[in-house]
């Protein structure tokens, strides 16, 4: 548009249209407020923003013309807004942006020193702009407006807004309240100060919190003014729950409804989490307490976010909420681990059998329950990084020794079957890595066949069959071969030929009834430190004189769980049979008595060098043996002997027929004479 | 001085099989125990002992079928039906040993086909053949490769077993000294020992010779 255009535009409202609305419009309006009325007056006039909110530019004539700022020219709060009309349209972004450019405006007249004395002013000013609480051309002297306006009204002026005040702790808490909401809760009908005694019309002071939970501390104080805590505690989880959480953290502030009205409108999973979304706690008999705080967004998005909370807690409803008492976490634990149990039944009896277990059972509080590797609520699908995860919270030291072996490497490849913890462990059945060969099958998922695969070397002609190797496997762990620097030990772990499981150290007192600290005297007699032959013999003895059948049996493994983890490549690991088996072998120089426990721990003695050659320990560790590692010395002895008098029978019998041969001599010409 | 056909074909060849593989079975086995090193290693040692073990299991075989086929079983039988005759010709064969042999009597013994064997040599080689050598085959195979043999091992005990091999071998280390010894012992020292490759034992005609190791194949 030409500059001509908009000066002829101008005149024209100036001289034509201006006079003729001047002499309709009423009351004490400016002139210029009646001009901008003829256009503002229209209800449908308004702007979309950049944002494609709706601006209303609509002004109610009336309610302007009885405002305080009725004689104030409209150019003397929108500044430069004439020009504005005549230059390019103005931009806009939000209602938000409108509201606080137009509030700077309000400054002009009412500095902010003047609007600061009064102290809420000087808080909500930096968070709401003076027109989203006074509104905008019918702003009332302040004293005539609080006159006809119900307090509720009043309070909603401001708090109907976007308002919240930081905490020392630094965390928000939002002071806006949904007209609606309230209207339609319980409380709908009372006035704010029947709760928020400290305020009024009248009253607001200002007040500072160090935390939400402050604040809702101070609110349930309210509460309590109507809702007695006898009242209250009539309901048993209410009585637990007073100590430990403020009511609007289960109820709400100003959304309450009437608690049949809420369990009848809410979902299960909802009515709970009314409460659970909370940041509650329960308390053991121990004094230890755990968190019952329920994210209601993890719940969703965990595997069982379709379920309803009922299902797992069989024992809830939305009419019935017993009060459970655990004696310690533990003790919560493992009946939190009974709810997994009944879905998942095939993992739980397996995890029933395995060390963790018997862990928790003998009061370990660092074993971990179903819970503890896959979470209570946010239960994911689970996967590789669940176990490395999991496993890592309690056996970080073989983060290292994992990370380096050939089966990270693998993993990192991004090698779809690289094993993790679980892998080889298994998830629920774990089992104490000392006490069994059941590892071997968690390397032999993958490594199938290793029979025919080690049989290609590890043979015995003249016919090869994997039997060979597999008898290997029984005895050595894969391990002690593939972890190319381990130091290799020999456990000899006590066992019953009865049930062929270990022998556990609380097993073996019990049947020689003798306390825990008499079972070191009768295992190491002499108290040298160190178990012998005859020792093993003597153990085996006595219980056997008890009507047990035991016997030691050997395995060969590599001296600590770190060096079971860094397993090398293929091409690293042992292959010659002469460092095995020979008797100087230093792989059976270290050699240990294992007794197992009952809670799955093992308790190593360290054995004398030479105890598997020892003829004592022919019969007690009958069934371990290997080639030049469990020769026994005395046949060696009995070897050379045996030579000896094989070669000293043929020389007697020589040296005896030397010495008789003179009468054999005799004889023969005798014999020769009569002939 | 005449010949008798003593020792036929099958069991001249059965004798050397079984001592040379019981001398390298000995000698290997030492091996195996780390008391002498005679080959490059112990792999090579278990490799020839284990084709060893077998090759004496065919063997074994070999004398059994042959024995029973032929019914010649019996010259390892005693007479047990006689006990005390036996009892009184083993004595005097242990007092032929012990003395008579020194001063030139005459073995009490003479070998036949049909009674190859003098009273002590029948009831030694019984007890080696249907006793001993089993045990040491059944042991050696269990060793061999006990997973295979696990029915019969775990129970027993491999420790156990070894044990049982390990003092048959020391048995039969002495055994094949005093036994080469005993065979020196014919009218001549080399008598028995070529009579063992031709099969024709010489009988010497002036009192059946000096022969005490008639017949000592079994």
């Amino acid at each position: 548009m030409s500059d001509r255009k908009k000066i002829l535009i101008v005149l024209f409202f100036v001289f034509i249209i201006f006079p003729l609305c001047v002499s309709s419009a009423k009351g004490v309006l400016s002139d210029e407020a009646k001009v901008c009325l003829t256009c503002h007056s229209h209800t449908g006039m308004s702007k979309t923003l950049e944002n494609k909110e709706v601006l209303s530019l609509y002004v109610d004539k009336e309610e302007f013309a009885k405002s305080a700022h009725n004689s104030i020219d409209c150019n003397g709060c929108h500044t430069g807004y004439l020009a504005a009309h005549l230059a390019k349209k103005k931009q806009i972004k939000s209602i938000k942006e409108y509201s606080v450019n137009a509030s700077q405006v309000c400054s002009m007249c009412h500095p902010d020193d003047q609007l600061k004395k009064i102290p809420i002013h000087s808080s909500v000013m930096t968070k709401a702009a003076c027109v989203e609480c006074h509104g905008s051309h019918n702003i009332k002297k302040m004293a005539e407006w609080k006159k006809g306006i119900n307090e509720t009204q009043y309070c909603l002026t401001c708090h109907r807004h976007d308002l919240s005040m930081t905490l020392s702790s630094g965390e928000a808490l939002f002071l806006s309240i949904n007209e609606s909401v309230y209207k339609s809760s319980v409380h709908g009908s009372l006035l704010c100060s029947s709760c928020h005694t400290d305020f009024s019309t009248t009253k607001h002071p200002v007040r500072t919190f160090k935390n939400k939970r402050e604040y809702s501390a101070l609110v349930t104080k309210s509460c309590s003014m109507c809702h007695s805590d006898e009242q209250l505690r009539k309901s048993p989880v209410h009585s637990s729950l007073l100590a430990k959480a403020s009511c609007v953290e289960c109820h709400g502030s100003h959304s309450i409804k009437g608690i049949a009205a809420q369990k009848a409108a809410a979902p299960e999973t909802q009515y709970c989490l009314s409460c659970h979304k909370g940041k509650l706690s329960m308390s053991f008999k121990s004094g230890e307490s755990v968190s019952v705080f329920v994210d209601e967004l993890s719940l969703r998005s965990s595997v069982h976010g379709k379920l309803r909370c009922t299902e797992c807690h069989t024992e809830f409803s939305k009419s019935k909420h017993p009060v459970k008492v655990f004696k310690d976490r533990r003790d919560y634990s493992i009946t939190t681990s009974d709810i997994c149990g009944r879905c998942h039944s095939d993992a739980y009896t397996k995890y029933k059998g395995s060390i963790h277990l018997s862990l928790l059972k003998s009061g370990n509080l660092k074993a971990p329950a179903c819970t503890d590797c896959h979470g209570f609520h946010s239960v994911s699908k689970a996967g590789n990084d669940l176990g490395l995860a999991s496993c890592n919270k309690c056996h970080s030291d073989m983060k290292n020794s994992y990370e380096a072996s050939v089966h990270n490497r693998a993993r990192i490849q991004g090698k779809k079957d690289a094993p993790v913890c679980s892998s080889c462990h298994n998830a629920h059945n774990i089992e104490s890595t000392r006490m069994t060969t059941k590892i071997k099958e968690g390397c032999f998922k993958c490594h199938k066949d290793m029979g025919k695969v080690h049989d290609k070397w590890l043979k015995n002609p003249p016919i090869t069959l994997s039997t060979f190797a597999e008898a290997h496997f029984d005895v050595v762990s894969c391990a002690a071969c593939h972890s190319p620097n381990a130091k290799r030990r020999i456990y000899l772990s006590l066992s019953d030929c009865k049930t062929g499981k270990p022998l556990t150290e609380e097993e073996v007192i019990k049947i020689l009834n003798i306390d825990a600290a008499g079972l070191m005297g009768k295992i190491d007699i002499n108290s040298d430190g160190s178990v012998d032959g005859k020792e093993v013999w003597n153990i085996f003895w006595l219980l056997l004189n008890k009507g047990v059948r035991t016997t030691f049996m050997g395995k060969m493994d590599v001296s600590n769980a770190t060096e079971a983890h860094q397993l090398g490549t293929k091409v690293e690991a042992t292959r010659d049979c002469e460092k095995c088996h020979q008797p100087n072998s230093p792989y059976f120089e270290n050699v240990f008595v294992a007794i197992s426990k009952a809670d799955g721990k093992t308790t190593l003695l360290p054995a004398k060098k030479g105890v598997l050659n020892s003829i004592y320990s022919i019969i007690p560790i009958r069934k371990f043996y290997a080639i030049g590692g469990t020769n026994i010395s005395l046949f060696d002895i009995l070897f050379y002997v045996a030579l000896i008098g094989g070669i000293a029978v043929p020389i007697g019998h020589i040296t005896l027929r030397i010495v008789f041969s003179p009468i054999k001599s005799l004889r023969r010409m005798g014999k020769g004479g009569k002939k | 001085m005449k010949k008798i056909y003593l020792h036929p074909l099958p069991i001249r060849i059965w004798h050397w099989v079984n001592a040379g593989g019981f001398i390298f079975l000995i000698l290997t086995g030492a091996q195996i125990r780390g008391i002498i090193k005679l080959f490059s290693s112990v792999e090579t040692a278990v490799e020839i002992h284990s084709w060893l073990g077998f090759i004496l299991l065919a063997n074994y075989c070999i004398w059994l079928f042959y024995y029973f086929l032929t019914v010649k079983i019996k010259i390892y039988i005693p007479p047990l039906h006689h006990p005390v005759e036996f009892a009184k010709k083993a004595l005097r064969q242990a007092k032929f040993y012990g003395f008579g042999i020194m001063v030139g009597d005459q073995n009490p013994h003479h070998s036949t086909p049909d009674n190859k064997f003098n009273p002590m040599q029948q009831v030694s080689y019984l007890m080696i053949m249907a006793l001993l050598i089993p045990v040491q085959i059944i042991t050696g195979l269990f060793l061999w490769d006990p997973k295979l043999f696990s029915p019969i091992v775990t129970p027993v005990g491999i420790q156990i077993v070894s044990a049982v091999h390990v003092f048959l071998w020391i048995f039969f280390s002495a055994f094949i000294i005093v036994h080469f010894y005993l065979a020196t012992l014919g009218h001549t020292t080399w008598a028995h020992i070529i009579a063992m490759f031709t099969g024709y034992e010489e009988e010497h005609e002036e009192g059946h010779g000096h022969g005490e190791e008639h017949g000592h194949s079994h």
